[in-house]
């Protein structure tokens, strides 16, 4: 008997199939919005096909697309005239010292794929501004494009480095992140500061957090950030930067941290990081970190 | 029921039902309309969009933001997704054409989206310094509409976003002119009103003295007259720009005429004047040295009114106006090293003491907190003129800087020739300089 049951069910499923055949199909040739938005080129955007998309597959969406951001806040595109001097920048602080080190095929397969560019600051409700942001090692957005300088640009003044050096920390850490995700930092790291993580970093600031032997704020929130910021901040700052940010340490933190401590696992910590480029992308820290620095003293400096 | 049975009997029944169930759905296909949705919705975006390229001088734009103020904008569309733009937002927005992009997409509904920064953007910038709204919203305006009606010489559309109102009118090339050759830009020369060095604005209409103060960021204009019985009277009211002057949107009532606003004809730049033209009676507004009449009351008002609220202090948060230049004195520049310059205070006989105390608040961002490093005590002596003269006591809390926009303020405050107060709202009085009414402070009461 067991045939007949098996013929069934078989025949069952025939005519749940069958059920679904209809003569006509819909017209699906032309569904709105689901084929991509199309615009008429302009010289602008064959600049960002030939110097980003062609060499390294990365698109850069700088028309409004709402869907991209944050629905609850209220932002605005950016100025057409912004994109290029921003994504030139972006070429010489982290693609060009990436490939130079790791090569083209390296930056290819790990980069992020899409930057989203957005004219005005991000406000939060506690009144600070958010000025860059990612998702899922897949996509950056970069805020206050319309504020963006840099000193080749006339009336360039010092505060205005405030933005760019923004920009270059999120970017190059978030690509920590995706470095991370793919060849994990060693263990040793998150034992480094073990027990000092807490959800607490946004109450406390760099200064306090440093006398922690952590390098921000946000690096206390857990090991996974601290290692990108770890690295986003030696690349900005650069080596004798960091070695300032280290020297600057004074006086034992409220969780009773000494000086000598906390300056001591910023070191332990930087060597992992030096370490783990190496082991993992045959990267020299070091030389990367001084490309990156020249680019930006290039940059804002 | 052994298992023979139930192959035999529940199986096939099953089957029947199911094949029931599932034939039900094979219907003749009727549809309400004659194509799909996406062909429909295709339609319509071709239809919109050749609507917008059609009109070769291009749309007159008028928008109301969520704060209220009224602007009008001009549009010229083309084929490539570029639009051309003026706004009388300001004096360059009103002058120079700016190019950006726009495009057509299906949303929830058929929608016009301004897709790269423009002159409509200024209102939307969450950025206030932008454009003098809220940080985090600016001044509540939109750029992403959807349509909802379309007429041969007008469509409407509403904001995504904000709901704001955006109506286009096919503009004729008169319309285009107008903007071209600097019609819209003389008038947003209005503006420069607030150029003029003394804080007293003043302009004669029918033969009748009128102190002006004009906000162009909330987009309002207050009238200060002296009634026949020697009583000071005030009006206000919002106004908004068209092609040749400032339009009031409620009219004036001057008691021998109405006044619904006034054609700018020009902006000195030289003698900072503005000459108009109200009712086709030429005017002209200029800078004057003294109130119209003076406020007896005023100082002491505004003293008594912090004292009789819970003891608090007034506010400033840019300090002094000289010459027509907010903070003149760059006192939001003062910084130490963990704090930085939050807003100048004035407090009467603060906790208890017998003098009052001027002083620059620090915020600590880390703690959150005001601190006061160093101020002054001072006595205020109100004269019979209705001025207020104020005379340094001593430094109070720490040692007050020699040199520097704290300084700077400070000699200021002390001006031997002293000041007349205006009041402006409940809880807001202008300081003005009684030397020349050339420097003046705003005051706020925050609580």
């Amino acid at each position: 008997m067991r045939f007949v049951k098996y013929y069934f069910l078989f025949l069952f499923g025939l005519t749940v199939l069958g059920s679904c055949k209809k003569e006509d199909a819909l017209n699906v040739d032309d569904v709105s919005g689901l084929g991509g938005d199309t615009w008429v080129k302009t010289p602008l955007d064959q600049w960002l096909y030939d110097s980003l998309v062609v060499p390294y597959n990365i698109a850069t969406k700088y028309k409004w697309d709402q869907f991209e951001l944050e629905l609850n806040k209220d932002l605005v595109p950016p100025d057409e005239s912004k994109v290029i001097p921003v994504m030139s920048t972006v070429e010489r602080v982290w693609i060009n010292p990436y490939v130079l080190q790791g090569g083209v095929e390296f930056f290819k397969k790990y980069c992020p794929k899409l930057f989203v560019l957005v004219g005005s600051a991000s406000f939060n409700l506690d009144g600070s501004i958010t000025l860059g942001t990612a998702e899922g090692g897949r996509k950056i957005v970069l805020y206050e494009l319309n504020d963006f300088k840099n000193k080749t640009m006339p009336g360039y003044v010092p505060a205005d480095s405030a933005i760019p050096k923004q920009m270059f920390h999120v970017i190059h850490h978030e690509f920590g992140h995706i470095l991370d995700q793919n060849i994990r930092r060693p263990v040793e790291f998150d034992a480094v500061c073990k027990g000092l993580y807490t959800a607490d970093w946004i109450n406390t600031n760099d200064y306090a957090a440093r006398q922690d032997g952590f390098v921000t704020a946000y690096a206390e929130s857990s090991p996974f950030e601290d290692f990108v910021e770890m690295i986003s901040i030696m690349l900005i700052e650069g080596r004798s930067g960091f070695d300032n940010i280290v020297n600057s340490i004074t006086g034992t933190s409220s969780r009773g941290t000494t000086a000598d401590e906390a300056k001591a696992r910023l070191r332990q910590k930087e060597s992992l990081v030096v370490d783990y480029y190496k082991k993992a992308w045959s990267i020299d820290f070091y030389t990367l970190q001084t490309r990156v620095r020249t680019a930006i003293i290039n940059e804002i400096y | 029921m052994n298992l023979k049975d139930f192959y035999w009997k529940i199986v096939p029944a099953l089957f029947f039902f199911s094949a029931l169930v599932f034939s039900s759905c094979k219907k003749e296909e009727t549809r309400v309309f004659d194509q799909t949705p996406d062909t429909r919705i295709n339609e319509a975006l071709t239809q919109y969009g050749s609507a917008l390229t059609s009109s070769s001088a291009g749309w007159n734009a008028t928008i109301k933001t969520g704060t209220g103020g009224i602007y009008h904008f001009h549009f010229r569309f083309n084929e490539s997704n570029r639009v051309f733009m003026f706004a009388d937002i300001n004096l360059e927005t009103a002058s120079t054409a700016k190019e950006s992009s726009y495009r057509l997409k299906a949303l929830q509904t058929p929608a016009l989206i301004f897709d790269t920064y423009s002159y409509l953007h200024i209102l939307a910038d969450p950025n206030g310094s932008v454009n003098g709204g809220a940080d985090g919203q600016g001044l509540i305006s939109d750029f992403e509409f959807g349509f909802d009606s379309l007429a041969t010489d007008s469509i409407l559309l509403t904001g995504r976003v904000h709901g704001t109102k955006l109506t286009l009118i096919k503009a004729t090339q008169q319309d285009l002119d107008a903007w071209q050759n600097g019609a819209w830009a003389n008038v947003v020369a209005f503006e420069n009103i607030n150029d003029i060095q003394n804080y007293f604005k003043r302009v004669n209409i029918g033969g009748v003295n009128y102190d002006l103060r004009v906000d162009p960021v909330a987009r309002t204009i207050a009238f200060t007259w002296v009634d026949g019985s020697g009583n000071l009277q005030q009006f206000v009211t919002a106004y908004y720009y068209s092609s040749s002057g400032v339009v009031f949107e409620t009219p004036f009532n001057a008691g021998s005429q109405t006044i619904n606003g006034f054609d700018v004809v020009g902006w000195n730049a030289v003698n900072f004047t503005l000459t108009i033209r109200v009712n086709g009676a030429a005017t002209t507004i200029a800078g004057a040295p003294q109130p119209l009449k003076v406020d007896l009351g005023a100082p002491q008002r505004w003293r008594d009114y912090a004292l009789n609220n819970g003891a608090l202090y007034w506010a400033s948060l840019n300090g002094f106006t000289v010459n027509g230049v907010e903070d003149a004195f760059g006192i939001n520049t003062l910084r130490t090293d963990t704090s930085q310059y939050f807003y100048l205070l004035y407090w009467p006989k603060p906790q208890g003491q017998t003098f009052d105390a001027l002083a620059p608040t620090f915020l600590i961002p880390s703690q959150n907190a005001l601190d006061l490093i160093y101020g002054i005590a001072l006595t205020p002596n109100f004269l019979v003129d209705g001025r207020v003269v104020f005379s340094y006591l001593f430094d109070v809390v720490g040692t007050y800087p020699s040199t520097g926009p704290a300084a700077l303020t400070r000699s200021q405050f002390l001006s031997a020739q002293g000041y007349y107060f205006i009041q402006t709202g409940p809880k807001t009085y202008d300081m003005v300089s009684a030397a020349d009414a050339k420097a003046w402070i705003t005051w706020q009461f925050p609580g």
